[in-house]
């Protein structure tokens, strides 16, 4: 199974829309405390195993997300430690690059996620509490959504309802917004405790999932959101990001401080349905394939990069 | 600052939430100062098949001159054992050994340079490796390895041989010819021809260096040569030499095998120490038994690039830390000091060579530092702070003794088969001495197997969550 060995750490891992075999991975050095960041943009090699970076591009703070545009197969956008939002090029050499630079945040921006439906807009959330609705060729960003009381630390497009978003903040809550609507649609209360990632399910559009301090991931239905569908146990530590998979209903993703990936299935009783143990640090990143069946990637602190098809060992030669 | 340290706090909120009401947090977690020290340096150091390697070092046994168990035995006699214990031990073919440098200092430079010829003849060289000397007085030995390890690096050779020899029965220190007037002139040309027993009482005078710790810093030295030969520690190290005495009053020969350094005194107390008188000085401190010893000896170190080792199998026993791509590991430093207290040189360049080698002093984990006098070496230890726990823990020169050439290559021996035996966690060491004239040398040497990868947890003074690198 491929493996990328960033010279720092890893933060978070995107397929590209457009190529099955091509990821980002943005990665911070000094675990993202201090220092600098790098996106490296990968293929995958179509015969054998490996993984071999195509380009990469320097950033003065550290990259906390990464996220590929739905309308240009070259185009990624980058959520940075330094409050910026940078737009980059893979068809232009590094030193073209960025091709826009957004600061308007004041502090970190922790996520940022591309319009899937609309294809011409994307949101960005910051520690600073609020979420920004961004547009490529706007200089500015469209809207500020300032509800949140603390860090948000994911902000994620619904993928049949164009104008619909969720936002998953330190603060507890879980929001939905509409960008028609003045401010926030719904409020759950969904956590005890901070909650670090949520994203929707590809299938049902009114079913999320979020993830928290807590660790545990809860799967709630905003149409009957004072309890949840399905709360899930079996991270050891708090879980930072969850994901529903593209290609089965129920079939939901995470990645965890306690350096593992877990596959969770939660229609049914025993929900662990997959295990992986593969990272030696905290596993911050998680995604996957939307072109190829079964293929994910996960990044950690320890600087790794994993592709690995559902079921395999990531750590298989 | 504050970014990083607000980012540290939104980190560690996901592991131990303050808010917590759940029961199943206290106590769990908390944050603490990392105790692994700030390891970047020592991290980094990865091996190279250009790394100069050590596969041997030996010595002979050290004994005092004119009156010790050398006393009639010839220079060229005491080298050649140790260099044929080199290549017999290493299975090595001698007609690949690039060249011998031998540190040696009172003797006169030419016959000195034949009698090394001479010797590697004797050991079984061919006359197709060569041979030369160095003088860098008492550093000589240890020049002659570092010599040897820069040719390697150099490309000059792959194998090379670098030893050291003094018989200061045969060649006592003495200055031959008139002084050239000129140094009146200059103050630090003058200091140049202070006996080195000057030198010792006026870094004794000028450092507060009382004649009590001198004396039991002696003691010290004689009792942990004398465990450490009973514990049969230097039975690795030294070279049997087949010689010979020679009564000097009928003049009969009698054989004999050397293998034990003669000079360590286990029955020596500050109270028999107390009763010397001080030689140099009138009301000073250095005595005989708080200096070193006069000693005839010699010592080398096979040295070679770490791909011919491996190649050969042969085990690697330390490593000459030398250049390292992208960082500045040059770990041998030469510098130089005021004549008038030479002694001084080691607190000088024991932290040159360990900063060159991107280390710091507590990454050190054992010294070998020549005790020329006791003063100075005191003075030295004092000044760098150095664990005594750490410092000549086989003893030292005033009770091994020091045969000015041969110190070097022997303070290498003894410090690697230390290392050695120490175990993984033992990773660097320095071999150290003062120079007549106002030097000091210093050499870094890493173990040549695996270290303990968790040798790391140590006490950090200031913790400042930040490596080294982002500073």
């Amino acid at each position: 199974m491929p493996v990328f060995k960033a010279p720092f750490n890893g933060y978070s891992v995107k397929f590209s829309p457009f190529y099955e075999s091509r990821l980002a991975v943005a990665t911070a050095q000094n675990f993202g405390i201090l220092g600098n960041g790098r996106i490296h943009v990968l293929e995958l090699s179509p015969g054998g195993p490996g993984v071999t970076e195509s380009i990469a591009f320097d950033t003065a703070d550290a990259v906390y997300d990464v996220c590929w545009s739905e309308s240009h197969d070259s185009v990624l956008i980058a959520a940075i430690g330094d409050g910026s939002v940078k737009i980059y090029d893979t068809a232009l050499p590094p030193p073209s690059n960025p091709i826009r630079s957004f600061q308007e945040h004041a502090r970190e921006v922790h996520s940022v996620d591309y319009n899937p439906t609309r294809r011409d807009s994307f949101v960005t959330a910051s520690w600073d509490d609020t979420v920004k609705l961004w547009a490529m060729d706007r200089p500015a960003s469209i809207r500020t959504f300032k509800e949140h009381a603390y860090c948000v630390y994911q902000a994620v497009w619904n993928p049949k309802h164009g104008d619909v978003f969720a936002s998953a903040s330190g603060d507890c809550t879980l929001r939905i917004w509409d960008v028609r609507e003045p401010g926030s649609t719904m409020i759950i209360p969904a956590h005890d405790l901070e909650i670090l990632s949520c994203d929707w399910n590809k299938y049902d559009d009114c079913v999320l999932a979020t993830c928290s301090v807590d660790k545990t991931i809860k799967v709630w239905d905003v149409r009957s959101y004072r309890a949840p569908l399905a709360v899930l146990n079996g991270h050891g530590y708090a879980v930072r990001k969850v994901k529903f998979s593209p290609h089965r209903r129920n079939l939901i993703a995470s990645c965890s401080y306690d350096m593992s990936v877990c596959l969770w299935d939660y229609m049914v009783e025993d929900a662990l349905v997959g295990r992986y143990d593969h990272h030696t640090e905290f596993a911050v990143g998680i995604d996957m394939s939307v072109l190829v069946e079964g293929l994910m990637a996960s990044t950690g602190w320890d600087e790794l990069v994993y592709v690995w098809q559902q079921g395999m060992d990531p750590r298989a030669s | 600052m504050e970014k990083a340290i607000e980012r540290q706090r939104v980190l560690l909120e996901h592991l131990r939430p303050s808010s917590s009401s759940s029961h199943s947090f206290e106590g769990s977690l908390s944050a603490s100062a990392c105790l692994a020290g700030d390891s970047a340096a020592y991290q980094r150091t990865s091996l190279y098949g250009d790394d100069v390697v050590i596969v041997a070092a030996h010595r002979t046994a050290l004994c005092k001159s004119k009156r010790g168990n050398f006393k009639d035995t010839y220079p060229d006699d005491l080298l050649a054992p140790v260099l044929r214990a080199l290549i017999e031990k290493t299975n090595l073919d001698p007609s690949e050994v690039g060249d011998i440098v031998v540190g040696t200092v009172l003797a006169p430079g030419s016959q000195r340079a034949s009698e090394c010829r001479m010797s590697a003849f004797y050991a079984g060289f061919p006359e197709t490796v060569a041979v030369r000397t160095v003088n860098r007085q008492c550093s000589s030995g240890l020049q002659a390895v570092a010599d040897v390890a820069a040719a390697i690096k150099a490309g000059f050779y792959d194998i090379g041989i670098g030893a050291g020899l003094e018989s200061m029965t045969t060649n006592p220190m003495a200055w031959e010819g008139s002084v050239n007037p000129a140094v009146k002139k200059f103050a630090q040309a003058q200091s140049c021809l202070l006996p080195m027993g000057v030198t010792s009482e006026n870094v004794a005078h000028r450092f507060g260096v009382s004649r009590q710790e001198q004396d039991q810093a002696a003691v010290d030295s004689h009792r942990k040569a004398a465990a450490a030969t009973a514990a049969g520690k230097f039975k690795d190290e030294i070279i049997p030499v087949q010689t010979k005495l020679v009564d000097p009053k009928t003049g009969d020969e009698t054989p004999i095998t050397v293998s034990v350094d003669d000079g360590i005194r286990p029955s020596t107390t500050l109270a028999t120490l107390g009763k010397l008188k001080p030689v140099f000085k009138k009301d000073g401190t250095t005595t005989a038994g708080n200096s070193s010893q006069v000693s005839d000896g010699a010592g080398a170190v096979l040295l070679m690039k770490r791909s011919v080792a491996t190649q050969k199998g042969l085990p690697v026993l330390g490593v000459f830390r030398w250049h390292v791509i992208g960082q500045l590991f040059r770990t041998f430093a030469a510098v130089g000091v005021d004549p008038a207290i030479m002694g001084v040189g080691p607190a000088v360049a024991i932290p040159a060579a360990v900063k060159a080698a991107g280390l710091e002093l507590d990454d050190i984990d054992l010294f070998e530092i020549n005790e020329a006098f006791a003063s100075q070496f005191l003075y030295c230890r004092n000044k760098l702070g150095l664990d005594a726990e750490k410092v000549n823990v086989n003893g030292g020169a005033m009770a091994i003794g020091h045969p000015l050439g041969a110190t070097g290559a022997r303070c290498v021996a003894t410090l690697l088969h230390e290392m050695k035996r120490r175990g993984k966690d033992c990773r660097f060491g320095v071999v150290s001495m003062c120079i007549g004239t106002g030097m000091g040398a210093a050499a870094v040497f890493e173990r040549g197997d695996g270290v303990d990868e968790l040798r790391n947890a140590r006490k950090v003074e200031a913790q400042g969550y930040l490596s080294k690198d982002a500073r």
